[in-house]
């Protein structure tokens, strides 16, 4: 299993229309649901909520990574969506968001490949050059690119 | 510098690894020298777990966690605690305090057991959990067997039945207080071997497993199972209690789990094993080492000696002790007094044998140990071999074969030298009270036995890590 098995390209909003963060959850909510990955959209909505609660997930550097691990999850899907102008996420430090991805884990599942593969994509997160390029990606065929090594 | 680090966040999905790379990378960038290691823990698991060798060589600990961590191995070191929000956010700033030497040392609140320096990881919750139930176990054999050996030292006097202390006598309080005292010593130490497994719900198991370990009558046998027992009651609490912690339940009972589901169910079920499974063997255990030892009657004198100092050092007051004491002391009544010459010799054996490696090699044992090697000492002269108990239930692979070849050797001489002893107890005690025959050879086989126990146990035992 790969990070692309996980974040198809139907799961790809390359330019965000919600212009809070209610909004763009709900936008990444309709592209996980649509796939069939969600046995209940509400429990999952509301378990994402619940851990932004806890503390926001904007780790700045224009990173927000809404995730849950949830009974509403039937499948582990990761959704992609991009802002360039940014949406407020309360972030650790102040800055709006521009890169979002919001992160579908099953409450009970066999194996921990899953896990693996959210953990480097975790990881990747961190590197400079990979936020710049996904920013900067023109294409969903572009942002795949990127995603394909981790 | 070398700096360690834990990251731990509620989910364990994102945050936790990020935090960790971010803190790796950032060491990496920096010109400050300072390499970082860190284990990560979240939901797949514990990763990259910190070794006790790695956290004595840091320089500091960084424990970036939203959740409740293990911090109870970081004692003495210095241990930042902050979120892992920060760490993902301002790695620069934590490194920076390091490097101020701004960061407090951290030190637990438990007391800890110096002899878990030396442990790898493999044996690490076996032997945390024995050497937590040991050090709250210690101060009860110390008070029972000082009261113990006070009384029967002051107030006792030699009987067909062994040495005892009058009723009327203001020593016969003290020595019920010391077996008071000794009555708690297996269920405490199987009481917090269960609490280091399941935390506070495996206590009250932990404890009453124990101490039906400890009390043959419940299972139909003469002796109970000792601290052997003690400890296979202390597991079973531990990890039933534990498994049952990990079972989901409705949000509405999870407040009385801790304080009545867990201790109930974990207690019935110790309890019905310990009764109906475990309990059956050992009787009949019993049952068959007294009839082996009635049919090695007359055979070998040597074998015979060999098989006794084992069988007295082996559980110490256990069940394979009671059997060998038991036989001797009926032998007594049959003129066969030499029998108990031997026993008498290998009794005190193996906490003198403690006492004499704590004091000739004290690097070898924490500071709790050396303690309960001094009281040990003072047990042996009275023949309390559950002196030595503290060390064997503590490591009991070293120091239960060395104390059976120290009695072994001990009884061997005796029985050789034609020591006698009419009184069923052990100890240098019986010689004082004229109860034994031949006293130079018996003090001659106590001592030969005690120095080979002492330099075998520290010929196998490592020194103590300094924190």
């Amino acid at each position: 299993m790969k990070l692309s098995d996980l974040l198809t390209e139907d799961l790809m909003v390359l330019e965000l229309e919600g212009a809070n963060r209610e909004e763009v959850m709900e936008e990444l909510l309709n592209r996980l649901d649509a796939t069939q990955a969600l046995s209940d959209r509400e429990t999952f909505k509301k378990d994402l909520y619940d851990r932004e609660k806890h503390g926001s997930t904007g780790i700045g550097s224009g990173i927000a990574i809404p995730h849950g691990k949830s009974d509403g999850v039937k499948e582990p899907r990761v959704a992609f969506g991009r802002k360039k102008s940014g949406v407020n996420w309360d972030s650790l430090d102040g800055e709006p968001a521009n890169l979002i991805f919001m992160i579908a884990v099953p409450k009970e599942k066999a194996g921990d490949d899953h896990l693996r593969i959210l953990q480097a994509l975790s990881r990747m997160l961190i590197d400079d050059d990979f936020r710049t390029n996904l920013l900067a990606a023109d294409s969903k065929e572009e942002v795949t690119e990127l995603i394909i090594a981790v | 510098m070398k700096l360690l680090a834990v990251t731990s966040c509620p989910n364990g999905i994102a945050h936790t690894y990020m935090a960790a790379q971010k803190l790796v990378k950032t060491a990496e960038e920096s010109d400050m020298g300072i390499e970082v290691q860190v284990e990560t823990q979240g939901s797949i698991g514990v990763e990259n777990e910190l070794t006790l060798e790695e956290i004595q060589s840091a320089d500091g600990i960084i424990l970036a966690v939203d959740k409740v961590v293990d911090m109870d191995r970081f004692h003495g070191k210095k241990v930042l605690q902050c979120s892992v929000a920060d760490a993902i956010r301002k790695p620069e700033e934590l490194f920076q305090r390091f490097v101020e030497g701004n960061v407090p040392v951290y030190e637990t609140q438990k007391e800890r057991h110096q002899d878990e320096g030396k442990k790898n990881t493999g044996q690490n919750v076996f032997y945390r959990s024995l050497m937590n139930g040991v050090s709250f176990m210690i101060p009860f054999v110390v008070i029972g067997g000082l009261l113990i050996a006070l009384s029967l030292g002051i107030g006792g006097e030699p009987t067909a039945k062994g040495m005892v202390v009058p009723k009327d006598s203001i020593w016969n309080s003290i020595f019920l207080v010391g077996k008071a005292s000794f009555t708690f010593m297996v269920p405490i130490l199987a009481g917090y071997i269960a609490v280091s497994i399941a935390d506070r719900p495996g206590l009250a198991p932990g404890i009453i497993g124990g101490y039906i370990a400890a009390t043959g009558s419940f299972y139909g046998s003469e002796a109970g199972a000792g601290f052997i027992g003690g400890i296979i009651a202390g597991f079973l609490a531990g990890y039933i209690a534990k498994w049952i912690k990990s079972i989901r339940v409705p949000k509405m009972i999870q407040p009385i789990m801790p304080i009545l589901v867990i201790p109930l169910i974990t207690s019935v079920v110790v309890a019905i094993l310990f009764i109906f499974v475990l309990g059956a063997p050992i009787a009949s255990l019993m049952n068959g080492l007294t009839g082996f030892l009635e049919s090695m009657q007359g055979t070998s004198k040597i074998l015979l000696a060999l098989i006794l100092g084992a069988m007295i050092a082996f559980d110490m007051g256990g069940p394979v002790n009671k059997v060998a004491f038991l036989f001797g002391a009926a032998m007594i009544g049959e003129g066969q007094t030499f029998i108990m010459g031997a026993l008498a010799v290998s009794i005190c054996i193996p906490p003198l044998g403690m006492g004499l490696a704590t004091l000739l090699a004290k690097r070898k044992y924490g500071e709790s140990e050396q303690e309960a090697g001094k009281a040990a000492l003072a047990m042996s002269l009275v023949g309390i071999t559950e002196g030595a108990i503290p060390f064997a239930a503590g490591d009991p692979l070293r120091v239960i074969p060395s104390i059976m070849v120290g009695s072994m050797t001990g009884s061997m001489i005796a029985m050789l030298s034609g020591v006698t002893d009419h009184v069923p107890h052990g100890g240098p005690i019986v010689a004082l009270v004229q109860a034994v025959g031949n006293v130079p050879m018996f003090f001659v086989a106590i001592l030969v036995g005690s120095l080979v126990t002492a330099f075998m146990v520290n010929a196998l035992k490592k020194p103590v890590v300094n924190e």
